[in-house]
């Protein structure tokens, strides 16, 4: 029972975290059709800013909802900088690959020359801890598997009821189309980047109250986000989400059975297995689009 | 296969590519590879000191590794990236070899190169029909594979403490340790100029014509005979060779081996210099990677500020000139031989 409670436990919570991430990729994989390999710095500096906040005085409730604001800016500022002077390169999934690539050195190596090396730690969500199902749970732990969902639904329905959320899905289903019925494109790839930099900066901020924050505290979660939206299908909003649990309960599953050695090599020989037999992901339909 | 010509002399092929406009003719070609090996070949005798040599050492294995690595992302069009994971494979390759298996080290670094070859050729199958980003994603994963389970196996690979005391090159009685790094330069130089004759010829044959043409438009060279599944395989396969035997030189002349040659900073290193340098020249990444190591080295004093200015550097060449370092020079030239042409 123990054991069930464990891998049911550890999976939402890793999946929650995975989902934060992976949604953000697929968002601007999906609109502006790059990949953005400093999504993981944005996670870290996130945490960092947040850390920052509570560190001048101010409360936690405050600080942490800046921080995500502040993230929003840094993701539009990044955009602005490194991927939309590329855009209309012919070459341009692969020079926005090493674009990313260094802005997120320049800021990994910025926050160590800021923050120094010496690791970090937020106050967490909800303070205690509980037992359920015969396993011992942090609050914090909890709250995360709570909000993550909610955040998520808020998204969708950002996406899908909202003027401005539909407007982003045109752009992902058809740029030159949203030209020409007068979307300020340039506008909402930027908000597609913003959107992923604060649900990767909240995602760092979750991981920052209860495990210690280093500098490069978000390259691993950004390979098991890559992960997550190969095996989910990246043209897709669902899908990654769905993925990302799944993910998270065969992680927990894993290193339960097998120990936490082998538990990234089997996610690893499930991915290429994966991309083997369906290459756009298990849940993904065949048309690109937000869904 | 029905020209009876192209199968009698199969080599000679390579001439039947007719010159496009703005192709370098194969002489001059030859005359600017000699000249430039020649210079690199005299610089010992400048740098006599073990550091400055340390660091042209290191610049030929990363541009042996950057150079091969733009025959499958440059001319190939293949998103590897994955070609790092080839470079550690010879880099363990070798160590066990020599370490475990008591191999002479001659024969473990090119038996490197094979070893490299198979995992390229193994790691094609699952992205044999994918394209673009999922290839990226497959190959990054196979790079994390390949580590994980060196990891995993620390028994034999020493896991994250890696492997010491790897037996070096040998050359008759010479003594390589004591000769100011002049052996291994020559054997490194030796390499680099092997791999980048190899790619250069590769690349101007037929079959490099094939994979280009696969490139700039799939359908239509795939409509006129060229088989997707045979060329994406030995363009990987071709990249890994020289790849598998920097990696095998590396660990010979470093004496460890550690798993941070599968980390993304390496990588990222790597990256930069074949994208610096521009895409599908060869030459290109060469020079990138000179410019790089010694640009790293010079800014050694900066400290923590050298990687953010490097980044910078990187991010402002792509934007200004996203043909690279080749593109800059091809324009200078340009420039210079209007000017010669054209007398006033």
């Amino acid at each position: 029972m123990s054991a069930l409670a464990e891998i049911l436990f550890g999976g939402l919570f890793q999946g929650s975290l995975y989902a934060m991430m992976a949604v953000g990729l697929a968002l601007v994989w999906t609109t502006i059709g790059v990949f953005n390999f400093s999504h993981g710095v944005f996670m870290m500096l996130g945490a960092y800013i947040a850390w920052q906040l509570v560190e001048l005085g101010l409360p936690a409730a405050v600080a942490f909802p800046v921080a995500v604001v502040v993230m929003a800016g840094v993701g539009w500022i990044l955009q602005a900088s490194v991927v939309r002077p590329l855009i209309g390169r012919p070459n341009i999934v692969l020079v926005v690959v090493i674009t990313t690539l260094a802005a997120g050195s320049l800021i990994e190596n910025g926050a160590l020359t800021i923050w120094g090396p010496r690791s970090k730690q937020i106050p967490a969500l909800i303070d205690g801890n509980a037992i359920i199902g015969g396993v011992g749970v942090s609050l914090h732990q909890i709250a995360i598997i709570v909000i993550t969902p909610l955040i998520l639904a808020a998204l969708w329905m950002f996406l899908n009821r909202t003027r401005l959320g539909l407007a982003l899905r045109a752009v992902a289903q058809n740029e030159d189309a949203s030209h020409l019925v007068g979307l300020n494109v340039t506008a909402l790839y930027g908000l597609a980047f913003a959107i992923a930099a604060s649900l990767a900066g909240l995602a760092g901020i979750f991981m920052g109250g209860y495990r210690f924050m280093s500098p490069v505290m978000g390259s691993d979660p950004l390979l098991k986000a890559l992960i997550v939206v190969v095996f989910g299908g990246i043209s897709s909003i669902s899908g990654p989400i769905f993925a990302a649990y799944l993910i998270g309960f065969f992680e927990a599953a894993c290193s339960y059975y097998f120990g936490l050695y082998w538990t990234p090599a089997l996610l690893f020989g499930v991915l290429i297995l994966t991309l083997m037999v369906r290459p756009e992901g298990i849940f993904a339909s065949r048309s690109r689009g937000l869904a | 296969m029905t020209d009876t010509t192209s199968t009698m002399a199969p080599i000679r092929t390579a001439a039947a590519i007719p010159i496009a406009p703005g192709r370098t003719p194969w002489k001059h070609e030859a005359v600017g590879f000699v000249l430039g090996f020649a210079v690199l070949a005299l610089l010992p005798l400048v740098f006599g000191d073990t550091y400055a040599r340390h660091i042209l050492i290191m610049a030929f294995i990363y541009a042996i590794v950057a150079s091969n690595w733009d025959l499958s992302l440059g001319y190939g069009g293949v998103f590897n990236f994955g070609h790092l994971a080839l470079f550690g494979i010879g880099v363990y390759a070798y160590s066990l070899l020599t370490k475990l298996a008591g191999l002479d080290p001659w024969i473990a670094l090119f038996a490197s190169g094979i070893v490299a070859t198979l995992a390229a050729i193994l790691v094609t199958i699952p992205i044999l029909r994918l394209k673009g980003i999922y290839i990226i994603l497959v190959t990054f994963g196979f790079a994390q594979l390949v580590m994980q389970v060196i990891l995993s196996q620390s028994d034999i690979t020493g896991g994250t403490q890696g492997i010491v005391r790897i037996p070096g090159l040998y050359w008759l009685d010479h003594n390589m340790v004591r000769d100011a790094k002049f052996a291994y330069f020559y054997i490194a130089l030796a390499l680099l100029v092997a791999s980048t004759l190899f790619l250069r010829v590769f690349v101007r044959s037929r079959a490099g014509a094939s994979i280009v043409a696969l490139r700039d438009n799939e359908e239509y060279a795939i409509s006129r005979g060229v088989s997707i599944v045979r060329q994406r395989m030995l363009t990987l396969a071709a990249s890994a060779f020289f790849t598998g035997v920097a990696g095998a030189f590396y660990a010979a002349y470093q004496r460890n081996a550690s798993i941070d040659v599968f980390g993304m900073s390496l990588a990222t290193i790597i990256l930069s210099m074949v994208l610096l340098g521009g895409t599908s020249t060869i030459y290109g990444a060469i020079i990138a990677s000179f410019v790089l190591t010694i640009f790293a080295e010079w800014m050694a004093d900066f400290g923590a500020w050298r990687p953010m200015i490097t980044a910078v550097l990187i991010i402002g060449v792509m934007l200004a000139y996203p043909s690279g370092l080749a593109g800059m020079i091809k324009a200078a030239w340009g420039v210079v031989a209007g000017r010669i042409k054209r007398p006033a």
